[in-house]
């Protein structure tokens, strides 16, 4: 019983990281329909901002966590001014390849800078935890957790409640009429992918503190964003961070079965998303539209 | 307006000469390498090298014509098709490896093998549209390569494990000659097939399904067997360019039989050439291959990057490839085919033009 309560909360902490992943990915997708395949990219970028900060000024990692999405947000606004706006009409085949092509750029920049050696941050509570007889709950994931939860707030409450945020949603439904009541679409275009690429800088900066990071260990981040938001159902901020918490369940279930569970993490990840893309397409938490 | 039609038609046959001397020359220098050409004192026109890159040449040639009929015809994204190339690799493979098969007795199953999983994993996959199929494909290409290196049976690794998966070396003699030619047939195969569905009642079925998947089920096209059916020829034709690397490379392992990077690479070659044409994806592959090599320093005509260090050279060379991926997508997306022989000749008013297409 301690075993499955253990594994609950290892599951639900682990979602955190995926809540943070999922949300910045799960915005771009909905309002912009790119399949943002920079994403893994950009969330390695803002864990070795992180890393950085930590080893060279000896900053507390959370505090870092602004940083990454100041940081995050200029290089997606510029991204996606510069670049993506350019061929934001043409089939999504071309989106998948512009954005993989953006990835395989920051991939190899950052080889260049930090090269492939592994880097960790590793505070000096990092391998504490809270302890309730054989629980124990890691300080640094239930804080990331509490992060992750506090980003997609931040992120729920820029949508809802500024200009910007309701521009951003009358975008999504309706480019043509949105453009028509005077939005500005270059503009909200960035906006949007800078939010985007800021909610990745954030979980880059969760992921290097649970994991040792090098250029490439973003790849797999990609792909489990594209399942956590199919998961949790596209277009709102909530159901994703019930995908990132399923998620995060699945993963600490699957790899506590007996045998090499760990190994097939990728195989369990897509079988659960081709299931669910079959079987309630619209996701866990989504509505037919 | 005829006059432009002339000059059109003068481009595409001086294109046309061109190619098919480069063909022949690529197709026949090879043979000077023959002892019977030594011993006749024929200038050796291509060493062991060349034949190396043609032979990865034909292969994404394979590859990218095999992808067409899916992703270009059909237009359907798929992200995978590196499973397929894995499959049949493995299958041949376990064949010769495992069952102590003749090479050209296994190298017919991994066609089959490639072809029955698509068609398996295609009846689910191909209900999803977009970026959907797209990323459920690209799992599948993902989660097949973890399974193959870690599927255990009796506490054994079923296909070599981690280590990978080494097959008894043949003895061909000549073999990197019999391999070049052995891949050439198999991309002309590819290019013949495609050039067969374009004029077929399939095909039309398939570039309907592509323009308008509702209208064409109206008019009464099966899509869902259609679909299958173009997924599964393009398995077929990926997985028979796998199974003829198992054994010209002798040793598989994840790494090499499903790397990621072919995904995007025959995607793009086929793009870069033009999607949807029976000769594009070809061009697009020799041109990117070619590229790939260069910029990796493979390719005996090679230059030094100024201010690139040695060590750093794979990284730049893959930075620039990325910086290409962008450049084409961007400004040339009907493929390089269009760019150069179609309506409009190398001019800024083309590249002006795709862009306002496209963008915001």
């Amino acid at each position: 019983m301690a075993n499955f309560v253990q594994l609950v909360i290892l599951g639900l902490l682990a979602g955190g990281v995926y809540v943070a992943v999922g949300v910045g990915f799960g915005l771009v997708w909905g309002v912009l329909n790119i399949v943002n395949l920079a994403h893994g990219g950009l969330v390695i970028v803002g864990g070795y901002i992180t890393w950085q900060l930590f080893t060279a000024l000896h900053l507390d990692p959370f505090l870092t966590l602004p940083v990454n999405a100041v940081a995050l947000f200029v290089l997606g606004y510029a991204l996606q001014r510069g670049v993506i706006n350019r061929i934001i009409r043409a089939p999504l085949l071309f989106t998948f390849l512009l954005t993989f092509g953006l990835n395989l750029v920051i991939i190899n920049i950052l080889l260049l800078i930090f090269g492939s050696d592994f880097r960790s941050v590793t505070p000096t509570y990092s391998g504490q935890g809270l302890e309730f007889g054989s629980v124990v709950i890691p300080y640094v994931s239930l804080t990331s957790l509490g992060a992750a939860l506090l980003l997609a707030a931040a992120l729920a409450f820029i949508l809802n409640r500024t200009r910007i945020g309701l521009a951003i949603n009358a975008i999504a439904a309706d480019r043509d009429a949105a453009q028509l009541v005077g939005i500005d679409l270059r503009h909200a275009y960035a906006v949007t992918f800078g939010l985007g690429a800021a909610c990745a800088g954030v979980a880059g900066g969760l992921i290097a503190m649970i994991q040792a990071i090098t250029p490439t260990a973003g790849e797999p981040y990609t792909l489990q964003a594209f399942v956590v938001v199919i998961l949790g159902g596209l277009g709102r901020v909530s159901a994703t961070v019930v995908g990132g918490l399923a998620f995060g369940l699945v993963e600490a279930f699957g790899q506590s079965i007996p045998g090499s569970g760990s190994v097939f993490a990728n195989a369990i990840a897509f079988g659960l998303m081709v299931l669910v893309l079959v079987t309630r397409p619209q996701g866990l938490m989504g509505r037919l539209r | 307006m005829i006059a432009t039609l002339d000059s059109n038609r003068r481009w595409r046959r001086a294109f046309l000469i061109v190619g098919g001397i480069i063909a022949a020359y690529a197709l026949l220098a090879p043979l000077t390498s023959l002892d019977a050409a030594v011993s006749a004192n024929v200038p050796l026109l291509a060493d062991r090298l060349w034949f190396r890159i043609a032979t990865y040449i034909a292969m994404f040639i394979v590859m990218a014509t095999g992808w067409n009929i899916i992703g270009g015809i059909t237009g359907y994204a798929a992200f995978g098709n590196v499973a397929f190339f894995g499959i049949g690799a493995y299958t041949t493979g376990m064949l010769i490896a495992k069952a102590k098969w003749p090479f050209l007795a296994a190298l017919p199953f991994a066609p089959v093998v490639a072809a029955l999983f698509a068609a398996l994993v295609g009846l689910p996959l191909l209900r999803l549209r977009g970026h959907y199929f797209a990323v459920a494909s690209l799992g599948v290409g993902v989660a097949v390569g973890e399974l193959v290196q870690n599927i255990d049976y009796g506490g054994q690794p079923l296909f070599g494990g981690a280590s990978g998966l080494f097959l008894p070396i043949d003895s061909i003699a000549n073999r990197g000659l019999f391999f070049f030619y052995l891949m050439v047939a198999a991309a002309a195969i590819s290019i013949a097939v495609t050039w067969w569905v374009l004029r077929s009642r399939f095909g039309y079925g398939l570039i309907a399904i592509r323009e308008n998947e509702e209208a064409a089920a109206v008019l009464g096209v099966n899509t869902t067997a259609y679909k299958v059916a173009a997924f599964a020829l393009a398995a077929a034709l990926t997985g028979l360019a796998g199974g003829i690397f198992s054994q010209w490379n002798v040793f598989i392992n994840q790494d090499n039989a499903f790397p990621i990077e072919y995904n995007v690479q025959m995607i793009l070659m086929a793009l870069l050439g033009g999607t949807g044409t029976v000769f594009g994806p070809a061009a697009g592959a020799i041109l990117l291959q070619l590229l790939i090599q260069f910029l990796g320093g493979t390719l005996p005509i090679s230059f030094d990057l100024p201010f690139v260090s040695e060590t750093a050279r794979p990284i730049v060379a893959q930075i620039i490839l990325g910086l290409l991926l962008v450049g084409v997508v961007i400004f040339v997306p009907r493929g390089v085919i269009d760019f150069f022989g179609g309506r409009s000749r190398l001019s800024l008013s083309y590249l002006r033009r795709s862009l306002r297409e496209t963008s915001l």
